[in-house]
C-alpha cells in the first residue's frame, strides 16, 4: 500500500502583519521556509495511517530546489521518501499537473492526502484540481482516515458540523487541523534517520496554465487611529464606546 | 587515683573484637551502596576549566565546606544548631573512646594530669552534653515534624537512630558517674561527678555499671553495623556528594556530542535518561545521599504553587527506584509524571537549599531530554514555542513583532568587523515582546552616551537557550552552532547580554562547542561604566525593590552590580526572599509557554516585591519582566516594573 501527501514549502505563515512586505507581488525572501501549516497536519495523518497499515508514505511536492531542507521535516516524522518537482509556478493547473505526472511516476497509489489549503496563496484548488485530473474521488475538509474493509471511512468537518462517510477505492483528500493530527515532534534519532532517506527531483513537465492572470497585489496596511473617549463619567463612556463601535461596524 | 580503663569490667577487649564484625557489616554496606552508584554512566565532563583545588576527582573545598562542616544546614539556624551539636559532640566522643582504645593498646598516657582534666573529662563530657542536647531537639522535631519532612515520605529511621544515640550517651553518663561513685572524683568530669554524687550508697553500683557498660558498647557498635542501611549513610555519603559535585551553581547540564548519531542509525545512544541505568554515577550518588529533608520542597516555585513537581517528591520516587534495584524499569518517567518533569523551572533554589549538595534539576531536565527528544512528548503551548523554534528559531510564536521592529525608527549601528568593541547581543525575549523591547532601545541610549564602541547583529536572533531547557539538547546545539559561526566570522570577541539565560547559555554551554568570547552581562557594564563615572545619575531617591533572576543571581552570582545600579538611582529595598534565596519569577525551563497549574508563580513573586512598598520593581531579565509584569495585574494597574537599563536610562544626565 502506498500514501502520497502533498506538502509544499512556504514563507513563514505568521509572520506579524507589521513586519510582512511584499516583494514583486510575493513575501520578501527575507522569511524563514517551512512546511506548510495544513501540510503538516495532512503529513501527520499519513504517518499514523502508515504506523497503522504498514503503508509506504511518499511526500510529493512542487518547489523550489533548496525546499528539500525544509521537506525533510516530514521525513523525520516518519515519511519513507521525497519526491520533488523543480517548478516556481503559482499557476494551481501547473502545480496540479505536475503533481499528477510525479504521482504517476510512483507505481500503485492508494490515497492521496493535502493541506485543506497552503499557507501562502490559500486557495485551497489543486487538491481538487490533481482529483480531476487523476480521476480520483476528491472529500475536501478531511480530518481523519481509516481503513476499513478495504475502503476508507473518512470524517469532513466544517464549521456547522462532521459527517462520516465511506471512500471505496482511491481517493484525494484534502485535510483540516484537529487536535489528532497536531504534527509531531520528530525524535531527534529520526531527524539524523532522515537524512539517508531518498530525495527525488523531478523535472518540471510544462502544462497548459488557467488562463488567468495576476494584476495586482496589496496586502493590509497596519493604522492606528486613535479617539479619546471622555471617561469622566464610567456609565456615559461605556455608553459612547459602543456607540461609536457600531457606528464604525466593529459590533 | 588515675583512671583504669575498662575498669570492673572483665573480658572489655572483647568489645574491641566485636568491632571488627561491625566495622565489616559496616564496610559491606557501603560497598552495596558503591555498587548500585557504579552502575550509573561516566559523568559528562563540562570541559570548563575551573580555578578550584582538586585532589582526585574531589574538590578540596567543597568538601570540607559543604561536605565536613556542613554548611548549608544552618541555613535553618535551629536544625544547624542542634545537628552541628550533635554532629561535633559525636566527633568528640568518638576521638574520646578511641584514645580509651589507644591507652589499652599502647599505653598512651591519656589519663594523666592536666590532658586528663581538660580533654578527658571537661570536654567530653561537655560534647556528651553537647551532643544530646541536639538529639533531642532533633527527636522533638521528627515527633512532631514540620510538613517538608513528611511529605512524600518521612524518613522514619531517623527516630530509631536518634533514640538510639540518646541511649548511648545516657548509658554513656550513667557509666561514668557509676564508676567515679566507686572510684572516687575524677578531675573535669563535671557530668560523672554529679551524677556519682546522686548514685553514691547504691549497693548494686557495680553491677549496675557493668551491665549498662555492655549496653553503650553493644548499642554503639549496632549503630555503625546500621550506618549504611539507615539514613544515617549521609555521615558518609554527604562528603563524598559535597566533594564530587563540580563547585559551579547551576544543574551542570553540559552538553551533547551528536556526533555518534552520524555513523549508523541504529546503534545510537538513547538520549536522556528513561529508566535509572541511564542516570550518571553522581546522579545516582544523588538519589543515594538524599535525606528527604524537603527543604528543596519548601523552596521549588512549583511544589508551592500546586504543581505535580516536588523535587523531593521526585528524589523519593528516584531512591525507592534505587532501592528496588529497579535500574532498566522504564515506567520511571510516567510515575514521577511528565507533568512534573515540565514544571521544573530550572530556578536552582533546590540545590541552593539542599544540605547535601544534590543536584535535582539535572536529575530533572536529563528526563525531560527522553521526553522530548526520544518520545516527542512536551505539554501543548510549551510545544507550539518548540515548534516555533524549530522553524522559526525564536519561541515566540504568535509574536506581533518581526526580529528588528524593536529598532524601528532607531539609528543602532551593525557590528563591524575589526571596528567595534561590543556586540550588544538583543536576542528573542527582547525582540519579540512589547514591553521589553524598550530594554534594548534603553541600553542602546546608554551604550552611546557613555561613547562605548558597540554594534548589533544586522538579523537579531535566539542563543537556542529556550530548545536546550525545554529538552530539546539537539535543536540548541544547532542554532548554538550557526550562531557561533556567525561570531566567527564577524570576528567577535566581546558580548554585552540583556538577557541571563543568554549569558548562561553563552558562558556555560557556547564554549562547549567551540565558541570563544567573553560576555559580560548588561547588570555589570551598567556598573563599571557608572564606577568609572563615564555616565553620571541622578538619583531619585525612591524605594525600588529588586528582583534577582534566577540566571543571573544563583547560577551566576551577579548579586552585587545591580543592586549597585539600583542604589544609584534609587533607595534599594529588599524582598523577603532575595540573592541567592530569591524565588523564581517562573519563565524558566521554558515554563514562559504554559497553562499554569494551581496558584501562578509570577503572581506570588510579584505580591512579595508589591509588599514591600517599593514603588519600582526592579529586574535584570526580559523573561522575569514580562512576569513580573504580568503577575502585578492582579493587584494594581500600575506598570511597576523596570529594567535597570530602563532606570538607569530615565535617570541619565547628559
Ligand atoms: S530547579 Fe526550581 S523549579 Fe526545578 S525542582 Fe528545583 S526548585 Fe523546583
Ligand atoms: S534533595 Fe536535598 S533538600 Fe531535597 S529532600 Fe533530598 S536532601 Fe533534602
Amino acid at each position: 500500500m502506498q500514501i502520497v501527501v502533498l506538502a509544499k514549502v512556504v514563507p513563514d505563515y505568521e509572520v506579524p502583519s507589521a513586519d510582512f512586505e511584499l516583494v514583486e507581488n510575493r513575501a520578501h525572501p527575507r522569511y524563514t521556509r517551512m512546511i506548510g501549516l495544513y501540510d503538516e497536519n495532512a503529513v501527520e495523518v499519513g504517518v499514523q495511517l502508515k504506523e497503522k497499515l504498514g503503508a509506504d508514505l511518499t511526500i510529493v511536492s512542487y518547489g523550489l530546489s533548496d525546499d528539500v531542507q525544509f521537506l525533510r521535516k516530514a521525513l523525520a516524522m516518519g515519511a519513507d521518501k521525497i519526491v520533488l518537482v523543480e517548478g516556481n509556478s503559482d499557476d494551481p493547473y501547473v502545480i496540479a499537473a505536475n503533481l499528477k505526472d510525479a504521482i504517476d511516476r510512483q507505481g500503485s497509489v492508494d490515497l492521496v492526502l493535502a493541506g485543506r489549503q497552503s499557507s501562502d496563496m490559500d486557495r485551497g484548488v489543486v487538491p481538487g484540481l490533481l482529483a480531476g485530473m487523476l480521476d480520483y474521488p476528491f472529500v475536501p475538509q478531511a480530518c481523519s482516515v481509516e481503513n476499513v474493509d478495504g475502503g476508507w471511512k473518512i470524517a469532513q468537518i466544517t464549521e456547522t458540523g462532521k459527517r462520516l462517510m465511506k471512500l471505496t477505492g482511491k481517493g484525494v483528500l484534502s485535510i483540516t487541523s484537529v487536535p489528532e493530527n497536531v504534527p509531531r515532534i520528530p525524535a531527534v534519532k529520526a531527524i539524523f534517520a532522515a537524512k539517508k532517506k531518498p530525495v527525488e527531483k523531478l523535472a518540471e513537465i510544462g502544462a497548459r496554465s488557467m488562463s488567468i492572470s495576476e494584476l495586482s497585489v496589496t496586502i493590509p496596511k497596519m493604522e492606528s487611529v486613535c479617539e479619546l473617549i471622555p471617561a469622566e463619567d464610567m456609565d456615559d463612556a461605556v455608553r459612547v464606546l459602543l456607540r461609536r463601535l457600531k457606528e464604525e461596524r466593529f459590533l | 587515683m588515675e583512671r583504669v580503663p575498662y575498669w570492673n569490667i572483665s573480658h572489655g577487649l572483647l568489645i574491641d573484637l566485636l568491632s571488627l564484625p561491625a566495622l565489616a557489616v559496616f564496610g559491606y554496606g557501603i560497598y552495596r551502596h558503591w555498587c548500585r552508584i557504579r552502575q550509573g554512566k561516566a559523568s559528562i565532563r563540562l570541559g570548563l576549566t575551573l580555578d578550584a583545588l582538586k585532589l582526585g576527582p574531589v574538590y578540596v573545598r567543597s568538601f570540607l565546606t559543604r561536605g565536613i562542616v556542613g554548611t548549608p544546614i544552618y541555613k535553618k539556624l535551629f536544625t544547624g544548631i542542634a545537628h552541628g551539636l550533635l554532629f561535633w559532640g559525636m566527633v568528640l566522643l568518638s576521638v574520646g573512646t578511641m584514645l580509651v582504645f589507644a591507652n589499652v593498646l599502647f599505653k598512651l598516657p591519656v589519663f594523666k594530669g592536666e590532658f586528663n582534666r581538660l580533654f578527658m573529662g571537661l570536654t567530653l563530657d561537655a560534647a556528651g552534653l553537647a551532643a544530646l542536647a541536639g538529639v533531642l531537639f532533633l527527636l522533638i522535631r521528627r515527633l512532631f515534624p514540620p510538613e517538608r519532612l513528611t511529605c512524600f515520605k518521612a524518613n522514619s529511621a531517623f527516630i530509631l537512630i536518634e533514640a538510639g544515640i540518646i541511649a548511648i550517651i545516657v548509658t554513656g553518663f550513667f557509666i561514668e558517674g557509676a564508676r567515679i561513685a566507686q572510684t572516687g572524683v575524677d578531675p573535669g568530669s563535671f557530668v560523672g561527678n554529679w551524677l556519682a554524687a546522686q548514685l553514691a550508697g547504691l549497693g548494686t553500683l557495680p553491677a549496675i555499671h557493668r551491665y549498662l557498660w555492655w549496653t553503650h558498647g553493644l548499642i554503639s557498635l549496632a549503630l555503625i553495623a546500621y550506618i549504611p542501611y539507615s539514613p544515617l549513610v549521609h555521615l558518609v555519603l554527604a562528603p563524598a556528594n559535597a566533594g564530587l559535585d563540580i563547585p559551579l551553581p547551576g544543574p551542570k547540564m553540559g552538553v551533547i556530542d551528536f556526533e555518534a548519531f552520524e555513523g549508523e542509525g541504529d546503534e545510537t545512544p538513547s538520549l536522556g535518561v528513561s529508566k535509572l541505568a541511564d542516570f550518571s554515577r553522581k546522579n545516582l550518588l544523588d538519589i543515594s545521599t538524599c535525606l528527604k529533608c524537603g527543604r528543596c520542597h519548601e523552596v521549588c516555585p512549583a511544589a508551592q504553587t500546586g504543581k505535580r513537581l516536588s523535587p523531593k517528591g521526585v528524589m523519593v520516587t528516584l531512591a525507592e527506584y534505587l532501592q528496588q534495584g529497579k535500574m532498566d524499569d522504564d515506567s520511571l518517567l510516567d510515575t514521577i509524571s511528565i507533568d512534573a518533569i515540565y514544571s521544573c523551572t530550572t530556578c536552582a533554589a533546590c540545590m541552593e537549599a539542599c544540605p547535601v549538595a544534590v543536584n535535582q534539576p539535572n536529575a530533572i531536565l536529563r528526563m525531560r531530554q527522553h521526553l522530548l527528544m526520544e518520545r516527542s512528548e512536551i505539554p501543548d503551548i510549551m510545544g507550539q514555542a518548540h515548534r516555533s523554534l524549530e522553524a522559526r528559531h525564536h519561541p515566540f510564536v504568535g509574536t506581533g513583532f518581526g526580529p528588528n521592529d524593536w529598532r524601528k525608527g532607531l539609528d543602532v549601528p551593525f557590528y563591524e568587523k575589526d571596528t567595534t568593541e561590543y556586540l550588544l547581543w538583543i536576542g528573542c525575549s527582547v525582540a519579540y515582546e512589547e514591553r521589553t523591547q524598550n530594554i534594548a532601545r534603553a541600553m542602546v541610549a546608554i551604550l552611546k552616551n557613555a561613547g562605548v564602541s558597540f554594534g548589533i547583529l544586522e538579523e537579531n536572533r535566539c542563543t537556542g537557550d529556550p530548545a536546550k531547557q525545554m529538552g530539546n539538547e539537539f535543536l540548541f546545539t544547532e542554532i548554538a552552532g550557526q550562531n557561533i559561526e556567525e561570531f566567527n566570522e564577524l570576528g567577535v570577541t566581546r558580548v554585552i547580554t540583556l538577557c541571563p539565560h543568554c549569558f548562561n547559555s553563552f558562558t556555560r554551554h557556547y564554549p562547549l562547542l567551540g565558541a570563544k568570547f567573553d560576555v559580560i552581562p548588561h547588570a555589570v557594564l551598567i556598573r563599571n561604566l557608572i564606577e568609572a563615572g563615564t555616565i553620571r545619575l541622578a538619583n531619585s531617591g525612591q524605594a525600588i525593590c529588586y528582583h534577582d533572576p534566577c540566571y543571573l543571581g544563583r547560577h551566576n552570582s551577579v548579586l552585587s552590580d545591580p543592586r549597585q545600579v539600583v542604589s544609584s538611582v534609587g533607595q534599594l529595598v529588599e524582598m523577603p526572599r532575595s540573592g541567592c534565596e530569591s524565588f523564581c519569577c517562573g519563565a524558566g525551563g521554558g515554563n514562559y509557554w504554559t497553562e499554569e497549574e494551581g496558584t501562578r508563580i509570577n503572581q506570588t513573586r510579584a505580591k512579595e516585591a508589591l509588599d514591600t512598598g517599593a514603588v519600582t520593581i526592579a529586574t535584570a531579565c526580559p523573561f522575569c519582566m514580562l512576569m513580573l509584569t504580568d503577575g502585578l495585574k492582579k493587584f494594581t494597574e500600575e506598570q511597576m516594573v523596570k529594567d535597570i537599563a530602563e532606570l538607569v536610562c530615565s535617570q541619565m544626565e547628559a
